[in-house]
């Protein structure tokens, strides 16, 4: 799918993007110079009025942006994957800040033996770490990409969290 | 001025502005009537401030900083981006508006100095009332709010040249060509610092702390308004390109934030001040200049909506809009008035209608306009049929 995303320069004011959704829907994001974001929805390209006016402040413009972009849920293509997996799947799990793996190798971790889970990659700023190897390091921040059966998974996460001991 | 008379200025400042808030008006109509009211002259029930040195002063800080941060807003680069869309609709205002405000001045004064300042005050619409009202009324994802700010952004332009001369402009032929001379050499050179010196201008101002990055920045902007005024030319110049120097050196938005709350208190005394000098007595006399500038404000105005508009493949609806947003006159129509105040080779009577004039025409345009544009998607269904588009 193609869209149209206008963009315009408001002199005193920001930039100005907007397009039309498949429904008819006017979406326009305003971003002021300093920083602010405004989302205004006209229900129907033609409206006069917009049916809603979000008012966002930097850091809340940016939440609402990873969540719109699927940064706390898997993307389609992923579940798309998952078909194809069969039970397995395929989880993007964010180290608590917490949790008490942080700092230990893979392979100190062991969490193939202990939940039954690979970890396949390492997502981290700057760089991911793609194929995750035995002496990577679990660092604070980091996301964990794992494959494992459902249940296998929920305890990995239990895991993550509380640590060796405590789980079962 | 007393801290007791200071006291009450301030809380009715406040109470006033708050009011206008409630309607949704801009607050610059509401501190002039503060003046007005507090002012030596009619109405007199209230009269507890007199205009002196200590009102003098507080304006001319109040003026600097407007212009300030009007100059910070102004990089060059901007401008430079921004130009294509700007040229059209901009330069139909300036021939229309200025055109049909220089009638009204030559109807007022005859053909002098005087009748150029009026043109001026006419021409000019108030960015900062069209902005925060564009914003309050949930405008900026509208089509036509891009041309209502490019034309605003043009008549700023236009404007900064008119503030050169018009504080000291207007003796003789010579005087006026010298001073406008001294006016161009002025800014380009300040153009010239912006581009080269700004960076490094920047990067010391960076290295300060903050107490002394304060006092510093503070001292450039007066310092350059008082060279400006060495020159012969108005410290509003100087302050504009300060502003305009500060604007391309990275510590801009630092300077904004730093800075918001002492150009919105001296701001509101600023326009305070000047209207301590408005007669309302005078409306005898200003009183059909007012009426007939206001009516060409509406006419002029919403004409240049149509123009331009059409001309942007706008709808008739959307041109009405448009125009409702440049119907109100504000902050540079009262600096305009505030500079030739100064200007000696206007004489007295004239000096005190045209602040008379502007304090009154800003009063009606700011509260009449914005209730227009308030309006005028709802004039638009009615005076425009709907064409449905789906």
């Amino acid at each position: 799918m193609t869209f149209d995303l206008k963009q315009t320069r408001l002199p005193g004011v920001g930039v100005k993007y907007g397009f039309t959704t498949a429904s008819g829907s006017r979406v326009t994001v305003i971003q002021h110079n300093d920083g602010d974001r405004d989302v205004y929805v006209h229900r129907r390209a033609s409206d006069d009025d917009p049916a809603v006016v979000l008012e966002l402040a930097d850091d809340e413009a940016r939440q609402l942006g990873a969540l719109l972009g699927g940064a706390y849920e898997r993307p389609r293509i992923v579940e798309e994957l998952e078909m194809a997996l069969g039970e397995l799947s395929i989880e993007w799990t964010p180290v608590p800040e917490t949790s008490p793996w942080i700092g230990r190798t893979l392979a100190d971790c062991a969490f193939r033996v202990r939940a039954g889970v690979t970890v396949i990659a390492i997502l981290r700023d700057p760089e991911p770490v793609s194929g995750a190897q035995p002496d990577d390091v679990i660092k604070q921040g980091d996301t964990l990409v794992v494959v494992g059966k459902a249940g296998q998974v929920r305890d990995f996460r239990r895991l993550l969290t509380a640590g060796p001991d405590e789980s079962a | 001025m007393t801290l007791a008379e200071l006291s009450v200025t301030i809380a009715l400042l406040g109470v006033l502005g708050l009011v206008a808030g409630r309607f949704g008006l801009s607050a610059i109509p509401a501190y002039l009537l503060a003046g007005i009211i507090l002012g030596p002259n009619e109405p007199k029930f209230l009269s507890l401030v007199q205009p002196s040195e200590v009102t003098a002063f507080v304006a001319e800080v109040g003026l600097i900083f407007l212009l300030f941060f009007l100059g910070l807003e102004f990089s060059v680069e901007r401008l430079v981006r921004s130009g294509r869309h700007v040229g059209l609709g901009g330069a139909l205002d300036l021939l229309v508006n200025a055109g049909l405000g220089a009638l009204v001045g030559v109807a007022a004064f005859g053909f002098s100095f005087a009748a150029i300042v009026l043109a001026a005050c006419i021409y000019v619409s108030s960015s900062a009332i069209a902005v925060k009202a564009l914003i309050d009324f949930r405008r900026l994802a509208d089509d036509e709010t891009d041309l209502v700010l490019a034309i605003l952004l043009f008549e700023d332009i236009a404007i900064a040249a008119v503030l050169g001369f018009v504080a000291t402009g207007g003796g003789g032929l010579g005087e006026t060509a010298r001073v406008s001379a001294t006016a161009l050499l002025f800014v380009f050179a300040s153009l010239a610092a912006s581009r080269w010196l700004g960076p490094a201008i920047g990067r010391l101002l960076s290295r300060l702390e903050l107490e002394f990055f304060l006092l510093a920045v503070f001292g450039f902007v007066v310092g350059m308004s008082a060279l400006a005024k060495q020159l012969d030319l108005s410290d509003a110049v100087g302050a504009l390109m300060a502003g305009i120097v500060l604007s391309d050196s990275g510590v801009r938005e630092e300077i904004e934030q730093r800075f918001f709350a002492l150009r919105d208190v001296f701001g509101a005394l600023f326009f305070f001040a000047f209207a301590l000098t408005i007669d309302v007595a005078k409306i005898g006399e200003v009183g059909w200049i007012v009426l007939l500038a206001v009516i060409v404000t509406f006419v002029g105005k919403t004409g240049v909506g149509f123009l331009a508009g059409g001309l942007g493949r706008l709808t008739a609806r959307q041109s009405l809009n448009a125009g409702a947003a440049l119907v109100a006159h504000g902050e540079f129509t009262v600096i305009l008035a505030q500079l030739a105040a100064g200007n000696l080779a206007l004489t007295v009577s004239q000096r005190g209608d045209i602040a008379a004039f502007a304090g009154l025409y800003v009063l009606a345009t700011a509260t009449l306009g914005v209730v227009f544009m308030k309006e005028s998607k709802v004039l638009g269904r009615r005076l425009f049929s709907v064409r449905v588009v789906d």
